[in-house]
């Protein structure tokens, strides 16, 4: 599977994505993506983001809709409106009021690479 | 040994001065070399072949960013060194290498600092700066992995050493083996449905564009029409002479 470098991605509001989408760098999702998104930096889902896709990143912020299971290596940020259908695995968890996830959730465990 | 390649437009009168401050100031430094002169029905590929058989391990092309990429397209898979001297306006991309324009350019030349930047290929076919698409709303396949396509018409560029110099906006780095894709689609937003321009980026090696109708690009400036454009990147290929000012 080819991937992006090491640079900022930005997939922004007004284009879809669908396939395996994989990047070294930080990327930053205000689209729609469908198939799976993966990245070894931080993940930023923006409001108006739509993402029906397994996720895997280093860190992750999370303002938009995933529906897919989320695995994140350390900490993971939800925010206000913000939801999740799939089961969430990371080391830290911040929820703020009004965010949603319906799915299992494992935290803590071994720090994933 | 150093070979200077002056285009066409050169010949006119108003650049006779300035040329010959050119050609003075390369005697002074000690990096004179041949000149030899582009003309309509003179092939641009086979003179400078004849001249890197010759011993040209520099060529320099003199004339505007059109110049330069007539050049570009000349020296592939030649093992020389690239350098320009900007004359004539529309200097955009030596501005992006630090080469100042005129006789100045000639002491950036003699401090000889040399980059490998990448060159981008579109059908076969390379280029230096940037291709374009405006009216873009096909199918991109990125990097073989995945299929993006906007909502609505919009513009596609894709990036290997572009931006605008002259407004501060960020060049991309043509040394990163990546080209840099970016589309930019209208979005509906508010109360008042104002469109508002969302600018997606992205990091590639390889961009393949489809569309059902025939779609128009230009690559470098130059256009291509088609309903297939298969872009890729050369890494690292050419080496060029740049200035301090380089703004990548």
């Amino acid at each position: 599977m080819a991937s992006s470098s090491g640079q900022e991605t930005i997939i922004a509001q007004g284009v879809k994505v669908e396939g395996d989408f994989t990047s070294s760098g930080d990327v930053i999702i205000d689209g729609e993506v469908i198939g799976t998104v993966q990245t070894a930096a931080s993940l930023r889902v923006g409001q108006t983001a739509r993402i029906r896709a397994d996720v895997t990143a280093g860190s992750s912020v999370v303002a938009g809709e995933i529906q897919g299971n989320v695995r994140v290596a350390d900490r993971l940020e939800l925010m206000e409106g913000s939801s999740i259908q799939g089961d969430v695995e990371c080391q830290t968890l911040s929820v703020a009021p009004g965010a949603k996830i319906n799915g299992r959730l494992v935290m803590g465990g071994e720090k994933q690479g | 040994m150093y070979c200077y390649i002056y285009d066409e437009f050169t010949q006119d009168k108003r650049f006779e001065k300035e040329l010959l401050n050119i050609e003075n100031r390369l005697t002074d430094l000690g990096i004179a070399g041949k000149i030899v002169r582009m003309a309509l029905f003179r092939d641009i590929r086979e003179m400078v072949r004849d001249e890197v058989r010759r011993g040209t391990t520099c060529v320099v092309a003199v004339g505007n960013d059109e110049t330069v990429h007539k050049v570009i397209d000349a020296l592939s898979g030649l093992d020389v060194v690239l350098g320009v001297i900007p004359l004539g306006g529309s200097n955009g991309l030596a501005r992006m290498l630090g080469v100042p324009d005129g006789v100045a350019a000639c002491d950036v030349l003699s401090a000889r600092i040399v980059e490998k930047i990448d060159v981008g290929v579109v059908n076969g076919k390379r280029f230096l700066t940037s291709l374009s698409i405006l009216n873009f709303r096909s199918e991109l396949t990125c990097d073989g992995a995945y299929r993006l396509t906007p909502d609505t018409e919009g513009t596609l560029e894709i990036r290997n050493l572009a931006g605008d110099a002259t407004k501060n906006e960020r060049v991309s780095d043509p040394t990163d083996g990546r080209l840099e894709t970016v589309i930019r689609v209208g979005v509906r937003h508010g109360w008042l449905g104002r469109r508002k321009m969302c600018e997606s980026v992205l990091p590639l090696s390889q961009v393949a564009i489809r569309s059902e109708k025939p779609i128009a690009l230009l690559a470098d400036g130059e256009e291509m029409v088609g309903t297939r454009f298969d872009v890729g990147i050369e890494s690292g290929v050419i080496r060029v002479i740049s200035g301090r000012g380089r703004k990548f």
